[in-house]
């Protein structure tokens, strides 16, 4: 630090500020690349009819944008308050049965219903809250992993909704003339509704109590944070577009049986793509949804529907865990962030040895 | 009388269980893993001794003499590939859990193409037959299962109280600094631990593959089982998994006589879940922290 | 050839910055050295990466001339330096007896380890009572002294120890360090890392003084003891952190 020189001083500066102006620019170019994607998934029904390939495309995109919702949703308890739950698909069968017992037995449509789905799922998350926040850490997610299986063994067993055998679903009238683009719009809706919430609560005072509630949670109960509150808030929160997603994939099935949502696979993809894309930020789980979902098509493309899928998941699921825990975007904003707090270190240290040499 | 026979019925297969859960617990209680992949080793095991049989005609009793070393060496290599990467992981059990998740779908998806989704069933003789003494009906299977459990579980402890290495498991497993300064190895004691741990499970494996049919997404029906014994007692305690083992395999039993074979399940899943809120550190065990 | 010697170790925790930074350090056979310095010093992190626990990151530590610096506890301990953490470590639901033998775990002969044993249980003549208690259920001072008593079943040429006043009434305290300073008598070199520096220093030959990482100052114990330097350190420190560190104040 002995030769350091005004003319050194002036260079770190300078080149502080190119990287800060850098990342400004690729803020904005991701921000409008964000606006691009919603645009386009709101306009893509317009192409119906336009090529052969679109009722596969769009069934993707559904499956895509029903994951996006339920990663996002997870997220908020899983990334956010750090309390991983391998049993949240119970807040999906309780959308899509809400809605299917309206659908066969009173003719509701869906896209009413899928407001009480909604709330029964928030009632139901709260008291999921009440009675499981009690654990933390691997005892959540094993007592989470416990209520799954035991939902899934009464609904199996339950006959007023047929049990295992399920029941199918009225195809709905428009059926004919606009396919399955009403259920797009209804996952749209859950997709787009998802990563809001999410956003909105990563910016907020509560999105910030429950990452202190993550960090150390005695810490934040020290601070004055009523943890027990907040975290019980944010998992009826998570079940919002988890059921709504629910709704519309028993819809898109036109068949309800609790296997279809009640797998140990599906709430693993939850996780998974969370994880993937970095718990805890709000662009990861709808990268990581992207990611799972085109991997999986491939898989199918290549090999055949096959067990290999699960196999492939759980090789990526070990891979990110040992090699990238923070995720994609949790990996790229904190190569990000140490950059900068580099380049800012090295200036003000060379300002210093420039000081004590004048 | 009957009661008595559910309870005969239950406490044969409470040997087994307790088999299975003791490799969980060791393995829980040494590195503090929480191990959602045992079951799929349970299955890996099962599937060898049913192409043993099916092809070579190996008896499935036979074949542990077998399926331990190999399963005991897929423990070791799993644990040196996957564990000593994260060990400084500031939520370590945490990660383990989501690791050997990872690694359950990884094992499942891999059997399921291999193996394909078939039912299958290991069929030695006694599989079917059984002794009958007074009105007690005692299947031929399961009481030999019973058998190989408890010779398995006294040299287990035997291995535990009576070697250099079991002391070296069981000073890691109280105090691992205190291990470490005392001069155990504490890196080859963790590899050797959990190649045991599996070992277990694939001894229990063979044992299962003639009581219960099995397929390659089957070990989630392992799972909350395993996880309910070893709960009950104290993660890593294995006097814990023996006592978790046996009681709730008689309840379970029971269960199955009153509410039909639909609802025994649930005794797991309930006692799984019960106790996580009620009574994190079961019987004998510490509370599960990150 | 000096026992030990430690040529500029530096070492710290995961990617957290150096604790210890450049620390230079001869240590004599049959010789106690008292390892003193406020807070955050890195006294038992020095400790720690001497005996393998930890890895330095920079600095060689030799062990009769050989670099051990990349070695595993076990191998270190078996070239005969061993360390007492202050959390004691004990095997809590062992017998007493049992965490006696655990000390002698690299020594296969049962014959030697019986001898050993005796001899332990002569100079803690209270564990021969408890010996078939579980350590878990002794007092905080017994507990040292199974700790102590196991680290002799080693049969070390050097003793390493942590704090191991932490938790102990003042007489116990004062038990325990004149068992420590009859070590160098047995021919075992001692380096003690204590927070009460009067006492630390009493019970050892030399003192070595630990700040923000680095050796300040070194000298026999009672030299130290009435170094001013010394006194400006702790009070310097305390006036810095003003009411803060109120540990400091013990010294």
């Amino acid at each position: 630090m002995a030769t350091v020189t005004p003319e050194e001083l002036e260079r770190r500066r300078a080149e502080l500020a190119r990287a800060e102006t850098r990342a400004a620019r690729q803020n904005r170019v991701l921000r409008l690349l964000v606006a691009a994607i919603a645009l386009g998934l709101l306009a893509f029904p317009a192409l119906r009819g336009t090529f052969s390939a679109f009722n596969y495309v769009i069934q993707v995109l559904i499956v895509i944008m029903m994951f996006t919702a339920m990663a996002s949703s997870w997220n908020i308890m899983g990334g956010f308050a750090g309390y991983i739950s391998l049993g949240h698909n119970v807040f999906m069968v309780i959308g899509a049965y809400v809605a299917g017992m309206l659908l066969v037995y009173r003719g509701v449509s869906p896209f009413i219903s899928v407001f009480l789905g909604v709330a029964l799922a928030v009632v139901v998350g709260v008291l999921f809250g009440l009675v499981t926040l009690r654990t933390r850490g691997p005892a959540f997610i094993i007592a989470s992993i416990a209520l799954l299986l035991m939902t899934r063994l009464m609904l199996d067993n339950w006959d007023a909704i047929e049990g295992a055998n399920g029941l199918s679903l009225p195809i709905p009238d428009f059926f004919p003339t606009l396919g399955k683009v009403p259920m797009y719009y209804g996952m749209l809706a859950a997709a787009f509704g998802a990563v809001g919430l999410a956003y909105g609560i990563s910016r907020s005072k509560f999105g910030l109590a429950l990452r202190a509630i993550a960090m150390d949670e005695i810490k934040a109960e020290v601070a004055g944070i009523d943890t027990r509150r907040y975290k019980i808030i944010a998992l009826a929160l998570s079940a919002i577009f988890i059921a709504w997603a629910g709704t519309f994939w028993g819809y898109t099935l036109n068949y309800l049986r609790p296997s279809a949502f009640l797998s140990v696979a599906i709430a693993a993809d939850m996780a998974l793509m969370s994880i993937v894309g970095g718990k805890g930020t709000v662009a990861g789980p709808p990268i990581g949804a992207f990611l799972i979902i085109l991997v999986t098509e491939l898989s199918v493309w290549l090999f055949g529907p096959s067990e290999l899928n699960l196999a492939i998941s759980g090789t990526i699921l070990i891979v990110v865990l040992l090699f990238f825990p923070l995720g994609i975007v949790g990996t790229l904003q904190s190569r990000q962030r140490d950059r900068l707090a580099r380049l800012r270190a090295a200036v003000e240290d060379t300002g210093e040895a420039v000081m004590k040499g004048a | 009388m009957q009661w008595l026979q559910i309870l005969v019925l239950g406490l044969m297969l409470g040997g087994v269980y307790a088999v299975m859960a003791s490799g969980l617990t060791l393995i829980f209680g040494v590195m503090r893993i929480v191990n959602l992949a045992h079951a799929t080793f349970i299955l890996l095991a099962a599937y060898l001794t049913f192409f043993l049989f099916d092809l070579l005609g190996v008896d499935p009793i036979l074949s542990i003499a077998i399926t331990i070393p190999v399963l005991f060496l897929v423990g070791v290599g799993v644990y040196l590939v996957l564990f000593p990467r994260i060990e400084n992981s500031p939520r370590f059990v945490e990660s383990t859990v989501l690791l050997t998740f990872g690694l359950a779908l990884l094992l499942e998806g891999t059997m399921g193409r291999t193996f394909t989704g078939t039912y299958r069933l290991v069929r030695p003789s006694y599989g079917v037959e059984s002794f009958l003494i007074g009105d007690l009906y005692i299947p031929k299977g399961q009481l030999y299962a019973l058998i190989v459990s408890a010779v398995l579980l006294l040299l287990l402890a035997a291995l535990l109280y009576g070697t250099r290495i079991g002391g070296s498991i069981r000073a890691t497993m109280q105090n691992r600094t205190a291990a470490q300064i005392v001069g155990v190895n504490v890196r080859r004691t963790m590899a050797l631990s959990f190649g045991i741990g599996i070992a277990l499970a694939g001894a229990s494996g063979t044992l299962l593959s003639f009581l219960f049919p099995f397929f390659p997404a089957s070990h989630w029906e392992w799972v909350p089982v395993m996880l309910a014994l070893v709960v009950l007692g104290g993660l890593g305690s294995l006097k814990g998994a023996l006592v978790g083992a046996l009681g709730l395999s008689v309840v379970a039993a029971f269960v199955m006589s009153e509410f039909g074979p639909t609802w025994q399940p649930m005794t797991f899943f309930l006692a799984l879940f019960l106790i996580l809120l009620v009574r994190p550190q079961g019987l004998y065990g510490k509370p599960l922290e990150a | 050839m000096p026992l030990l010697e430690l040529e500029g170790v530096t070492a710290g925790y995961g990617s957290a910055p150096n604790i210890i930074n450049g620390v230079d350090m001869v240590v004599e056979p049959a010789h106690s050295y008292c390892i003193i310095g406020p807070n955050g010093a890195g006294k038992s992190t020095l400790l720690r990466a001497i005996c393998g626990i930890l890895h330095p990151r920079a600095g060689r530590v030799l062990l009769d001339g050989e670099d051990i610096g990349r070695l595993r506890p076990d191998q270190i301990l078996a070239r005969g330096l061993c360390f007492v953490p202050s959390d004691r470590a004990l095997f809590p639901a062992m017998t007493v007896r049992e965490n006696l033998e655990m000390g002698a775990f690299l020594e296969r002969d049962r014959r030697v380890i019986a001898e050993r044993l005796e001899r332990a249980l002569e100079l803690f003549p209270i564990l021969r009572e408890r010996a078939s208690q579980r350590a878990g259920t002794l007092s905080g001072g017994q507990q040292q002294q199974v700790v102590l008593g196991r680290a002799l079943m080693m049969q070390p040429r050097i003793i390493m120890i942590d704090e191991p006043s932490l938790g102990l009434a003042p007489q116990i305290a004062e038990q325990i360090f004149r068992t420590i300073a009859g070590f160098t008598d047995m021919g075992i070199a001692v380096l003690l890392v204590e927070q009460n520096v009067r006492r630390g220093l009493n019970a050892a030959m030399s003192g070595v003084v630990l700040d923000l990482g680095r050796k300040v100052l070194e000298g026999p114990a009672a030299e130290i003891l009435t170094d001013p330097r010394l006194r400006e350190l702790y009070l310097g420190r305390q006036a810095e952190a003003a009411a803060g560190s109120a540990d400091d104040g013990r010294a």
